[in-house]
């Protein structure tokens, strides 16, 4: 599941240019960043950790992937880096994917990092007793080979388009550390991953304490000499986000993976904090409940996208740092079908698809009616998250306008979790994140409604096809024409409403030099970062 | 003595049993699961079922709580934490410390705030003192702790930075010698302590006020008055002495509103206590560790009134019934 959290941000990421001045600085080897963090990370254990991102930042700074995935997703489909594994090669029927490994890697105990730690950390993933969120992911791999310590091969069962990515999946795991702990004890570890903690990547953990900070510290057995430079990076809790803005301003903190758009000009004014702006990978829409009655016709689904004002919305909330959402490919990624465009604010098309329905406001109450039955309904989304509750306010003011009415509410994030998951909601304004795979089967095949996160319900016998028929393809690029189909079909039959794509605002304090992230990881050149000796 | 002590912690026993049994149902109502895993959770119908059936929350729910409430009277196994993976009795051991610390020093800075501010202004009733306090107490015991927190690090930590806005030690803690650890904890402490201690001492420093001006009135103080014993003398031995045993039961009445501070005290300044533990548990739905926190704050808070009844009773032998 950590390597899902990492691996959905990695498809949309373009690096921004380093902050600080690094051409009249020499980068120096040394010091310590304290960083702030919305939450605790989880625990070292990659695969039994709910997924978030002060665990997945933490945990890629710990353990090694076979390969690093690159953040040039923009223009084609994202290359890779090779970080535990050198090399890569394919057999001629492209099921057996060959990894050969540096032969330089350790363990911080010293030991080396060899095939089976590969193959046994897949053994891990599929077990049914550590119940890893991604495993899924490795359901069309049939073994891993530990050909010899340095070369590992997997089979699959078949041939599809995200062989490489679904092998890659997942950070590696030190087998001669962490086997005493047979699988079925690992949900009820308690500390005991900490206390056997060996790592194998830029960073171990000196200390931990308990909702209050997790001090990194540079791992000396690291295979890349010289990095990282920085001797230390602390990973401060600090809940509150206005809090943490105010440890920023004041240099208890030097950086925040985010700060709110409405906290912008608070930091600007300080000199010496440094804003970067990245497009986020996850787009904020308005999941309608397909299988409602009331939002069972496509046309209907339609007429509500023209009913709302998405240009002044996105104004309005997140001024320069949004845009208007039209497709599930986010706009800044290759597959992204440009001849889309965002539906219009048009109300008068929107009552007029709405009455060749037979939505007609018959008693003049304001509220249009079909058989008794006023269009109404609830309009939900995760309480705290003020951009969503503003938007879902603006959405009942605009389709006031049409004569649709929508109650916003809103609920705490486990309860909406459980709503959408068991079709207990009409409307809700949520985000959806972008896989790199662009694999949507998720969330718009009709068999994810049971078994998934197509939580809108929505079912098209047409979108199954082009979804299978993608996923079959022998590599990700290959589905270009069928992306460009999902997403023309998405645009028509409007399943949900999509509201905005967002920049993320991260704050630094300009001390920190090469400070480089990109969708995909706050931290993802953390190994390069550095600060001025002190005088 | 002996029936009294009985008969009190017989009804103390009870109503916790009532109060866990309570809470264990009705955090078992509330909307959500536990292996709910965010926005971006791929966890698929298949692996939600067998992290049920691993954690038991597959079972009938009378199965869940008899086990729930066997295991921890007869082995004080307070179950394992879903969230944290370790058992919940050691998540409550290592945030206690913290908390303890916190509602000792908030209860220190409310209690010696509460008897300065009332006695100042039992001594003149209807003074401009006496205004200024009580205006002054309904104030901040009106303002929301979160808020009175939140002002406090934009005057202290921001624009004027003597104090540090959160958590309980400094980032480098670890390289500090024991006494500078000490001292470490203690800088930060002063900001939560004092935010708890005026948030609910205003509401103290007029119940203070109010029963000191009703023991000065009576007639033993005007004896002791008479006698030519000092101001000072009178009200903190002869007058304090006679309206404590009251306050002494506000203690344990405002230990449930210590805890329940703490929890947004906690939440505002990162302080690793119960209150952020149980705030956290809460948005996971971890429910062994719910249960185990709350149980336990419950627990701490009976017991605080069974010890205020006892000292009551010893305080006032017509209360023990001799």
């Amino acid at each position: 599941m950590l390597a899902a959290a990492i691996l959905f941000t990695a498809g949309c990421r373009r690096e921004p240019k380093p902050v600080g001045d690094t051409a009249t600085g020499t980068p120096h080897r040394g010091g310590t960043v304290v960083t702030g963090w919305p939450s605790e990370p989880g625990g070292v254990n990659p695969y039994i950790l709910p997924a978030s991102q002060p665990t997945s930042e933490m945990l890629f700074r710990l353990f090694l992937h076979l390969m690093e995935e690159q953040s040039d997703f923009d223009k084609h489909p994202p290359t890779f880096k090779p970080e535990l594994a050198r090399s890569y090669e394919w057999s001629a029927d492209h099921k057996t994917l060959t990894f050969h490994l540096r032969d330089d890697v350790v363990w911080s105990d010293g030991v080396p990092v060899t095939a089976d730690d590969v193959r046994w950390t897949w053994q891990a993933q599929i077990s049914k007793d550590v119940v890893w969120e991604g495993a899924e992911s490795k359901q069309s791999i049939t073994d891993v080979e530990a050909v010899d310590p340095h070369t590992v091969r997997f089979h699959f069962s078949r041939v599809y388009a995200k062989q490489f990515l679904d092998a890659n999946e997942g950070s590696v795991l030190p087998k001669h550390a962490w086997e005493k702990l047979p699988f079925a004890q690992w949900r009820k570890s308690g500390d005991w991953f900490k206390q056997h903690l060996v790592v194998d990547g830029q960073f171990t953990i000196s200390s931990w304490q308990p909702q209050q900070q997790v001090v990194l510290q540079r791992n000396e057995r690291y295979y890349e000499k010289g990095f990282p430079r920085l001797d230390r990076v602390v990973m401060r809790i600090v809940p509150s986000q206005s809090a943490g803005l105010t440890q920023l301003l004041n240099g208890e903190i030097d950086f925040l993976p985010q700060i709110a758009v409405g906290d912008v000009k608070r930091a600007q004014a300080a000199p010496q904090v440094q804003l970067i702006a990245l497009w986020f990978n996850i787009y904020v829409a308005v999941g309608w409940n397909n299988a409602n009655p009331l939002f069972q016709n496509p046309e209907v689904r339609r007429a509500l996208t023209l009913g709302i004002d998405r240009k002044t919305i996105v104004e309005t909330l997140l001024g320069p740092y949004g845009r208007v959402a039209d497709s599930p490919v986010l706009t800044m990624v290759w597959a992204h079908d440009r001849s889309l465009a965002p539906l219009p604010y048009d109300p008068a098309e929107a009552k007029r698809i709405l009455a060749a329905k037979g939505w007609k406001d018959t008693d003049g109450d304001g509220v249009l009616d079909k058989g008794g039955k006023p269009f109404s309904f609830e309009l939900i989304t995760n309480a705290g998250n003020q951009l969503r509750i503003d938007a879902t306010v603006m959405i009942q003011d605009q389709l006031k306008k049409i004569g649709v009415k929508a109650v916003p509410r809103q609920v705490e994030f486990n309860t909406m979790a459980s709503q959408t998951r068991d079709g207990s909601f009409e409307a809700v304004v949520i985000g959806f994140a972008m896989d790199t795979s662009l694999d949507m089967t998720g969330n718009y095949h009709s068999k994810s409604i049971a078994d998934g996160s197509n939580f809108v319900r929505f079912r098209n016998p047409e979108m199954d096809h082009l979804l299978e028929v993608a996923e079959s393809q022998p590599d990700v690029s290959a589905e270009r024409p069928y992306l460009d189909q999902i997403q023309q079909l998405v645009h028509r039959e409007q399943p949900v409403t999509f509201l905005w794509e967002s920049q993320r605002l991260t704050a630094v304090n300009k001390r920190v030099k090469d400070v480089r992230p990109t969708l995909a990881s706050s931290f993802f050149n953390l190994k390069e970062w550095w600060v001025e000796p002190k005088p | 003595m002996a029936g009294f002590l009985l008969r009190r912690l017989a009804a103390s026993l009870l109503l916790l049993l009532l109060v866990v049994s309570f809470i264990f149902f009705l955090v078992r109502h509330v909307p959500g699961d536990p292996a709910n895993f965010g926005e971006s959770s791929r966890l698929t119908a298949t692996q939600r079922h067998h992290l049920h059936e691993l954690y038991g929350l597959d079972r009938p729910l009378g199965a869940q709580y008899l086990d729930w409430v066997s295991s921890v009277i007869l082995r004080f196994d307070w179950g394992t934490s879903l969230s944290q993976q370790r058992p919940v009795s050691a998540a409550l051991l290592d945030a206690l410390p913290a908390t303890s610390l916190l509602a000792v020093a908030g209860l220190a800075v409310e209690y010696t705030l509460a008897l300065l501010l009332g006695i100042a202004a039992a001594r003149r009733p209807g003074s401009g003192i006496d205004h200024a306090i009580r205006t002054g107490g309904l104030l901040f015991f009106s303002l929301p702790l979160f808020w009175l927190g939140l002002m406090a690090i934009l005057l202290f930590s921001y624009l004027w930075p003597v104090l540090p806005s959160s958590h309980m030690v400094s980032v480098d803690a670890d390289t500090l010698s024991p006494t500078g650890r000490y001292l470490d904890i203690g800088r930060h402490l002063v900001l939560p302590a004092l935010v708890m201690g005026f948030g609910v001492g205003g509401g103290t420093a007029r119940y203070v006020r109010s029963r000191m001006i009703e023991v000065l009135s009576q007639d033993y103080i005007r004896t002791a008055r008479a006698k030519g014993l000092s101001e000072r003398r009178v009200l903190w031995v002869h007058a304090l002495r006679n309206a404590a045993v009251p306050i002494v039961q506000v203690i344990a009445v405002t230990l449930p509103l210590v805890f329940s501070g703490a929890l947004l005290i906690e939440v505002v300044f990162s302080w690793p206590g119960l209150g952020l533990l149980t705030f956290n548990a809460i948005l996971t739905r971890d429910y062994p560790l719910i249960l185990g926190s709350t149980t336990f704050s419950a627990t701490l808070v009976i017991l605080a009134n069974f010890a205020a009844d006892l000292l009551h009773a010893w305080l006032d032998p017509v209360v023990r019934g001799e």
